[in-house]
């Protein structure tokens, strides 16, 4: 078990984690998803030991490693765990092996077992032809796996993973997403893996937690937060294309939506209706349940078509099977389901 | 596969990271900078001495004391500052936004003349221009024929000259670096709106660049208050004085208590410019813009004005370099400075003692003061390089992984301190600090410890911003992954930051050593018979009129500062194999 409890990190006045609690099994791959400034790259950093805790404990099988209440902490090196750095941060003056075989000979490894483990992982990673090169005479991909491999030899039971994909171009993510789920079936270790990137949060994870402005918004695995968001930001985060998310106003008797009176039920006088983009329709010509809007964007995937539209700030993305016979610029009626697929109220949290 | 069972204990936080770190460094840049001057204050204020303040300021003497020195230190102050921002800035215009021929080397010979010791070109003065006024050899001119007029030859307009020569290569570095930072696009954009040369100069480029002119200016106005070597080597004879002259001559003869007071009073004028300056710097924004962009596209033509201003520039930069080292070579071969160019001998290089000459002074290589004054001078210059380039790391190391707290303020402020102290001022402050032992420490006047300290000291500002940059360069992750493999402070720093680093500690190093090995104004009060210094004693025999040991010596100096700038050279350009592309 990884055990994150009631965990608290200030800055000064600035709160930049915010009573976090998380558990998942080992072997689990936890992703911290958000957007940049939400906490996620501190949360990880306290769970690496490089940063204490303000308040709450993390608890590695069993074994608290960091309490903030007492102020108490395990040495970042004593944690079992490995922490791969978004600039992956290898040392330009020592070779591919040099990198991988230091923190080994820091741990005090027999020479031979040390050259055995660095040929061992170096296979694993497929990089064994550049044991002698030096981190700046091989490519960017090389490189992270350079990083990964100097992470994982020492055999942490945690494995910490900072937004290792962001410097690398969109191929070579691709193929490196497959590589690193390759490498967690290999290793077994708890993987804790930071990104921004939702597609690879829903592709690669065993469990996801959204997080906004410092606290958990929803934890559980990704089928979950598509199936069933808990808030409105999970909701408009997570998803390829997200879901839409319109307000809904009471006028007089009945309710408008995106300025238009429909036939609606809100739970609520103020809130927000969400709407699959699979749902969404594309009409010919203006219905009771259309919204006239402006097309942005159009754009093929997978077959079918993505339409995105655009009226006074709202803006609805539709999956439809085949593109409309429209110019960008031109009025576009978007259709809405008779239902939204769940309501949202004004605070964000989902109306049961 | 996790099979390293958690070995480890934890172990209680009991202070906020780097708290421990913190404390040790701050105390030592206590020890170092803030007790000596605090001593030398309080040293002031003891019943038995707080008559010097009303001595200096308001007594009878105080006209001679301090106002003369005073007005002719701030009249150095105000037409050094000028001339090196004048001279400074028209090269480095010339240099960067224009077109005139040798640009690359006029702006290498423009930062020369920093590259040697202050008292260099001083000496040369001496030698070309010295008349009959105060006796002894006469200088090369004089002894030609003609009739070298006494403000020529001594006092404040030579004064002048020399140190404006000085130290317009700092005024020229700093205002061509604002310069180079000008986009040319900012140019570029005033042309197309219609503004012709003049118009672009004095509506865009002075705008932008003032907070570099004034930043040159208020640095040049500090160096020159504070210079010792110069007013005493052409001031003093004629007795004009300045501040630190005063100073120097208060401590020569014992009047301890005036000479600090004197010291304190430079200390804050030089102190208060350069706030000003910094005040008036920081207040505004700053337009400095760096753009990916590099080079600049379209210079400005000087058409017919190339040849006669690069004839100029040229004229500067033989005055303020090659003349003074072509005549301090001389003179060390030449039997006497009204006779430069003949009759050469190498007595005062390789001679032994012989009565015909000097009244005695046996060559360099054969004087034991000068061989001993070498060897001290040498390892002052190691001691100095490695210990201050052990402090400035400790202390850059430091504020740059914690930044926040007071205390990480607290040790960049003070360890810039020195920067508003001169020289001859903080020698005497570490008379003041140390002189006199401190409970059961001895005393440590006159001892090598107490120059390494003091030196350390000294040149910490120079220090510290070289361990910046070294810091800067080996970034927070690399470490950060260090320590996660459970490397201890002193492996880490063995195994990843010092082969990272080495190369610009070795270049911060060298930088030192060539400071210390050529200054003077620090050194001047701490000297002793027992512990020479090549400076000190090139100096007294200029004073005493020895002029071609004290040129020869000042040659050693020379060549020592370019030697270990040639090695600095070379080690950065060491084939290291992660550096090849």
């Amino acid at each position: 078990m990884l055990e994150i409890k009631s965990l608290t990190k200030r800055f000064g006045d600035v709160e930049a984690v915010k009573d976090v609690s998380i558990a998942v099994p080992d072997g689990a791959f936890l992703v911290l998803l958000g957007p940049s400034g939400c906490g996620k790259t501190t949360l990880l950093r306290m769970l690496a030991g490089l940063e204490q805790p303000s308040a709450g404990q993390i608890v590695f099988q069993g074994q608290t490693v960091s309490d903030g209440d007492k102020n108490w902490s395990v040495d970042p090196a004593r944690r079992n765990s490995g922490l791969v750095f978004q600039s992956y941060a290898l040392w330009p003056h020592m070779s591919v092996r040099g990198n991988v075989e230091w923190p080994l000979k820091v741990a005090g490894m027999a020479k031979a077992d040390r050259a055995a483990r660095v040929d061992e992982v170096l296979q694993l990673l497929d990089i064994r032809q550049l044991a002698d090169r030096y981190p700046n005479e091989i490519s960017g991909g090389q490189q992270q796996r350079v990083a990964i491999a100097r992470t994982i030899a020492p055999k942490p039971g945690v494995l910490l993973f900072d937004e290792p994909l962001s410097n690398l171009d969109a191929k070579l993510r691709v193929e490196m997403r497959t590589e690193l789920m390759r490498l967690h079936r290999a290793t077994g270790a708890t993987t804790v893996y930071v990104t921004h990137d939702q597609i690879e949060a829903m592709t690669m994870a065993t469990h996801v937690a959204v997080m906004d402005g410092g606290r958990v918004q929803q934890f559980g695995n990704p089928n979950d937060l598509i199936e069933r968001p808990e808030t409105a930001f999970v909701a408009t985060f997570v998803g390829t294309p997200p879901n839409n998310m319109i307000p809904v106003v009471k006028n007089g008797t009945g309710y408008k939506i995106g300025g238009k009176h429909m036939a609606l039920e809100p739970p609520a006088e103020q809130c927000l209706a969400m709407y699959r983009a699979e749902a969404l329709r594309v009409a010919p010509e203006e219905t009771s349940t259309s919204l006239p809007m402006e097309l942005v964007e159009v754009s093929a995937i997978a077959g079918r078509t993505m339409v995105t539209a655009l009226r006074d700030g709202l803006r609805l993305t539709a999956i439809v099977d085949s593109a409309p016979g429209l110019r960008i610029g031109e009025t576009v009626h978007m259709q809405l389901p008779d239902q939204p697929a769940c309501w949202f109220g004004p605070d964000g949290a989902r109306v049961q | 596969m996790a099979d390293t069972a958690i070995s480890g204990q934890g172990r209680r936080v009991r202070f906020r990271q780097g708290t421990l770190l913190k404390v040790l460094v701050l105390a030592l840049l206590i020890a170092l900078i803030v007790l000596p001057l605090l001593r030398t204050v309080l040293f002031t204020l003891q019943p038995d001495v707080i008559k010097a303040w009303s001595d200096v300021l308001t007594g009878r003497l105080s006209t001679n004391l301090f106002y003369k020195p005073l007005g002719n230190t701030l009249i150095i102050g105000a037409v050094v500052s000028t001339g090196c921002v004048l001279i400074g800035g028209f090269l480095a215009w010339l240099v960067v936004m224009t077109n005139v021929p040798f640009r690359k080397t006029i702006a290498v010979g423009a930062t020369l003349p920093f590259m040697i010791p202050s008292f260099a070109a001083a000496l040369a003065w001496g030698t070309l221009f010295r008349n009959d006024r105060v006796g002894g050899q006469v200088g090369f001119l004089q002894g030609s024929g003609l009739d070298v007029p006494d403000w020529l030859a001594w006092g404040m307009v030579p004064t002048l000259i020399v140190l404006t020569l000085h130290y317009f290569s700092l005024a020229f570095t700093i205002i061509a670096a604002a310069l180079a930072t000008v986009n040319s696009d900012l140019v570029e954009a005033a042309q197309i709106a219609g503004a012709k040369g003049r118009r672009i100069l004095m509506g865009i480029i002075l705008p932008v660049t003032t907070p570099a002119l004034v930043a040159a200016g208020s640095l040049c106005f500090a160096g020159a208050v504070s210079n010792f070597a110069t007013p005493a080597l052409l001031g003093l004879p004629v007795r004009m004085q300045t501040l630190s002259t005063r100073l120097f001559g208060m401590i020569e003869v014992g009047q301890v208590g005036r000479g600090y007071v004197i010291g304190i009073l430079l200390v804050l004028i030089s102190g208060v410019f350069l706030w000003a300056g910094n005040r008036i710097v920081s207040g505004r924004r700053s337009y400095a813009t760096i753009t990916g962009k590099g080079g600049r596209a379209k210079r400005f033509d000087l058409r017919a004005a190339r040849w006669p201003l690069c004839a100029v520039a040229v004229t500067i930069l033989l005055a303020s370099t090659i003349v003074p080292v072509v005549v301090l070579i001389a003179s060390s071969f030449a039997p006497s400075s009204a006779d430069l160019f003949s009759n050469w001998t190498t007595h005062y290089w390789l001679g032994q003692s012989n009565p015909a000459f000097a009244q005695g002074t046996p060559g360099i290589v054969h004087n034991q003061d000068i061989v001993r004054a070498l060897l001290v001078t040498l390892g002052l210059g190691v001691a100095v390089a490695f210990t201050g380039m052990f402090v400035g790391l400790l202390a850059s190391y430091t504020t740059a992984r914690y930044r926040e707290g007071a205390m990480s303020a607290a040790i960049t402020q003070i360890s810039f301190l020195p920067l508003l102290v001169p020289g001859i001022a903080f020698g005497a402050a570490y008379i003041a600090y140390l002189g006199a032992p401190i409970g059961p420490l001895p005393a440590l006047y006159g001892t090598f410890a107490l120059l390494v300290i003091a030196g350390t000291a000294y040149l910490l500002p120079f220090a510290v911003q070289t361990g910046r940059a070294v810091i800067q360069q080996v970034g927070g992750e690399l470490e950060e992954s260090a320590r996660l493999t459970g490397a201890g402070f002193a492996r880490r720093l063995a195994a990843i930051t010092v082969p990272l680093a080495i190369r610009g500690l070795a270049a911060g190093g060298i930088l030192i050593f060539v400071k210390i090995v050529r200054d003077l104004s620090l050194v001047v009060l701490l000297f002793t018979p027992t512990m020479p210094v090549l400076s000190v004693v090139a100096y007294r025999y200029a004073s005493e009129g020895f002029g071609q040991f004290a040129n020869a010596i000042t040659v050693v100096i020379l060549l020592l500062s370019i030697a270990a700038s040639l090695l600095a050279n070379r080690l950065q350009t060491k084939s290291q194999p992660w550096l090849k592309n």
